[in-house]
C-alpha cells in the first residue's frame, strides 16, 4: 500500500498527538479495570479537560477563543491545586478576563462607531453564541463571527479524533 | 475556462478592457488553482508579499477596513471549494461577454474588478468597457500591488473588486458613469460581500486621475501612498456621513463571514436570514460540544487496554494513510513472542489498510474466523490497538478479553457496565455530580 504523506503539523494531527499523550497520563495514574461510577465520571472531567488543551494547544495562541480556553483551563487548575483559597479563584477569574479583554483590544483594529444599528436583530444570538464560544465576550460581533468559525472547525477535528480514539479503544 | 477564448478571440468590438478581463479570467483560474492550497501558507504568503510590497498597504492592513485587510480574511475564510464551484459557472456565464486581451497588461485588481462587473449579470459589458478603460489609465504604481493582490485574493475579493470597478467607472467615464453608476448600484444591491474593501488601491487611483467630481461615488479606499487613511465615499442616493459608511462596510463583513459560516454547519443552506443562521450556529456549537462530552465520557468508561503504544499507533492510523513502518514493526516483536499467530496476518493487512473503520471490520471477520482459539482471539482483538507494543502474558489477558469478547462483540464496542452509568448521565447532562455520587 501507498501511505499517503501526512499533514505532520495539521492541525488534526498536533491535536491528535498531544490528546493521546494526554490520555495516556492519564490512564497511567489510576487502574481504571475496576473504576467506580465517581471515578469514571472523574476521569472524564479530566479527559475533557485534556481535550481542551490539547486543541487550544493545536491552535497555540492565535485565536482569541483559544487563549481564553487556555485561560480558563489554568486558571481552574490552579483553583484545584489551591482548593481551599478562595481568593485564588476569584482573581484567577477577574485576571483571566481582564486578560482575554486586553488580548481581543490589541488586536481588534477598529472599533464600529456604533454597533446599534448593524446588531438590532441579533443581540440575543450573539450573545448566546458569545457564551458558547470560549473569550466571545470581549468580542465584536465580526470578530466573534469570524472566532467561531474556526472553533467549528476545530471543534470538528476534535470529534473526529476522539470517535476514532473511541473506536479504537473499544475494540 | 479556455473554451471562452476563442470565442474572445472573435468578437470584433472588443476592447482593451475585455482584453484585460480575458486576463483576468485567466489569473481567476489560476486563482483558482492557487485556492486549493492551504490557507495558511496562503495567508503567510499574503502577509509576505504585502509586507514587502507597499507599507501602505500595511497601514491598510492594520486598519480593519482596508481591502488588503479584508482581503486576506476572504483568503483566510473562504478556503471552500463548493464556492469555487460556483465561481466556475459563473466565470463561464461571463466568459461570453469578455474579450481576449493582452495579459501584458496585468492590472491584477482591475482585471477582477472589471471581472466582478461581468459577473454580477445586471451590469452590462458596456460597463465593463467602462469600468476597463478606466482600469487602464489606473494602472501604474498599483500595477505590482494589485497584481499581487488580484493573484492571491479569493473569490471573496472579486466582489470588492466589483464594487471598485463600479466606482472605477464612475470616475472615469464620465458619460457613462452615471449609467454605470446606476449598474453598479444594481449590482452592489445584489451582493452582499465586503464590495466595498477591494476597492481600496485602485480606487486610490481613481481619485487622484479622475479628481473627485462626484461625491456619491462610494469605494474604500485605502491609499496605498498615504498609509492610515482610509477615504470612504458615499454611494449615490445614499447617506454620506461617516458613520453609515463605516456601518455598511461593517455590515459586509459580517454578511461575509455568515456566508462562510453557513458553509461550514450543514444543512444551513435553505436558512435565509442572519437571525435564523445564527441560531443554526448556535446549535451546532452546542451539538459539537456535547459529543466532545460524550467521546470523553466514553474513553473514560472504555476500558483500554495498558501498554497502549497510542502515539504510534494514533499518528499513523488516525489518518487515512498508514505508516509502512507499522507492520513490520508489529510483525517482529510479535512473532518473536508468539508465533502462532493465526491473526496477525489479516490484522497485520486490517492495520495497513486505510482508515480505521476498514480495519475494525475486518478485524471483526478475522476474528471470529478464529474463534476457535480462545487465546489468540483476545490477543488480536487487542492487536489493532496494542499490538506493536510489549506483549502481555496471555493469562491476564484472557479473563479480560473474553470478557470484551462476550459481551462488546459488535461494532459499537461499548461495554455493557460502563454505559449504565454512561446513559445514565447522558440523560441528565446537566446533573452530573449528584447522580454520580
Amino acid at each position: 500500500m501507498n501511505p499517503q504523506h501526512l499533514n505532520a503539523s495539521s492541525l488534526k494531527s498536533r491535536f491528535t498527538r498531544r490528546f493521546l499523550r494526554a490520555l495516556t497520563k492519564i490512564n497511567a495514574q489510576k487502574p481504571i479495570s475496576s473504576s467506580s461510577p465517581r471515578e469514571i465520571f472523574q476521569r472524564y472531567g479530566r479527559i475533557k479537560a485534556a481535550a481542551d488543551k490539547s486543541m487550544a494547544n493545536s491552535v497555540r495562541s492565535r485565536r482569541t477563543w483559544s487563549r481564553a480556553m487556555l485561560w480558563k483551563l489554568r486558571s481552574r487548575s490552579y483553583r484545584q491545586a489551591s482548593s481551599g483559597r478562595r481568593s485564588a479563584v476569584k482573581t484567577s477569574t477577574t485576571t483571566s478576563h481582564q486578560a482575554i479583554r486586553k488580548k481581543t483590544n490589541h488586536e481588534k483594529e477598529n472599533k464600529p462607531t456604533k454597533t446599534g444599528e448593524d446588531q438590532v436583530g441579533f443581540v440575543v444570538q450573539a450573545d448566546e453564541l458569545r457564551e458558547l464560544v470560549p473569550g466571545g465576550e470581549a468580542m465584536d460581533l465580526c470578530n466573534l463571527l469570524d472566532e467561531t468559525a474556526h472553533y467549528i472547525k476545530c471543534l470538528t477535528t476534535q470529534v473526529q479524533v476522539m470517535k476514532k480514539i473511541v473506536d479504537f479503544y473499544s475494540l | 475556462m479556455n473554451t471562452a477564448s476563442p470565442k474572445m478571440l472573435q468578437c470584433s468590438d472588443m476592447t482593451v478592457l475585455e482584453r484585460q478581463n480575458a486576463c483576468l479570467k485567466w489569473q481567476q483560474e489560476q486563482l483558482q488553482q492557487q485556492q486549493q492550497q492551504e490557507q495558511q501558507s496562503y495567508f503567510s504568503e499574503l502577509s509576505g508579499v504585502f509586507s514587502s510590497q507597499v507599507q501602505g498597504f500595511q497601514g491598510g492592513l492594520v486598519s480593519g477596513d482596508s481591502v488588503l485587510g479584508d482581503m486576506v480574511m476572504t483568503r483566510q475564510v473562504k478556503p471552500d471549494p463548493g464556492l469555487e464551484t460556483a465561481w466556475h459557472e459563473m466565470e463561464k456565464v461571463d466568459m461570453a461577454a469578455m474579450g481576449f486581451g493582452p495579459c501584458g497588461y496585468s492590472n491584477g485588481p482591475d482585471f477582477d474588478m472589471n471581472y466582478a462587473i461581468s459577473r454580477t449579470s445586471s451590469c452590462p459589458t458596456f460597463v465593463a468597457a467602462a469600468v476597463a478603460a478606466q482600469a487602464v489609465e489606473v494602472k501604474g504604481k498599483e500595477s505590482i500591488v494589485s497584481e499581487k493582490m488580484g493573484s492571491t485574493v479569493g473569490r471573496g475579493s472579486f466582489k470588492k473588486r466589483k464594487v471598485d470597478t463600479l466606482q472605477n467607472s464612475k470616475v472615469v467615464a464620465e458619460d457613462d458613469s452615471k449609467r454605470i453608476k446606476a449598474c453598479a448600484e444594481e449590482g452592489e444591491s445584489k451582493i452582499t460581500g465586503p464590495n466595498t474593501n477591494k476597492s481600496s488601491s485602485s480606487n486610490n487611483k481613481n481619485k487622484k486621475e479622475t479628481s473627485t467630481g462626484t461625491s456619491k461615488e462610494n469605494s474604500k479606499v485605502s491609499d496605498v501612498q498615504k498609509p492610515d487613511y482610509i477615504h470612504v465615499r458615499a454611494r449615490r442616493g445614499q447617506a454620506t456621513d461617516s458613520h453609515s459608511l463605516a456601518e455598511r462596510v461593517r455590515r459586509e463583513k459580517i454578511s461575509e463571514r455568515m456566508k462562510y459560516l453557513q458553509d461550514l454547519v450543514p444543512g444551513c443552506n435553505k436558512i435565509t436570514g442572519k437571525a435564523g443562521m445564527l441560531d443554526e450556529i448556535i446549535n451546532y456549537v452546542q451539538s459539537l460540544q456535547r459529543q466532545v462530552e460524550f467521546l470523553s465520557m466514553k474513553l473514560a468508561a472504555v476500558n483500554p487496554r495498558p501498554d497502549f503504544n497510542i502515539d504510534n499507533l494514533f499518528a499513523k492510523d488516525v489518518f487515512p494513510s498508514c505508516a509502512t513502518n507499522f507492520p513490520a514493526v508489529g510483525m517482529s516483536s510479535e512473532m518473536a513472542n508468539n508465533p502462532p499467530y493465526v491473526q496477525f496476518n489479516p490484522v497485520e493487512q486490517v492495520v495497513s489498510s486505510c482508515g480505521l473503520e476498514m480495519g475494525i471490520n475486518s478485524l471483526d471477520m478475522a476474528l471470529r474466523r478464529t474463534i476457535s482459539a480462545p487465546v489468540s482471539i483476545p490477543y488480536a482483538s487487542f492487536l489493532d490497538s496494542s499490538c506493536f507494543t510489549q506483549i502481555q502474558p496471555s493469562a491476564t489477558w484472557d479473563v479480560e478479553l473474553q470478557n470484551l469478547y462476550n459481551v462488546a462483540f459488535d461494532q459499537e464496542g461499548s461495554m455493557p457496565f460502563p454505559s449504565q452509568p454512561f446513559t445514565g448521565t447522558l440523560l441528565e447532562k446537566q446533573n452530573w455530580g449528584p447522580e454520580l455520587i
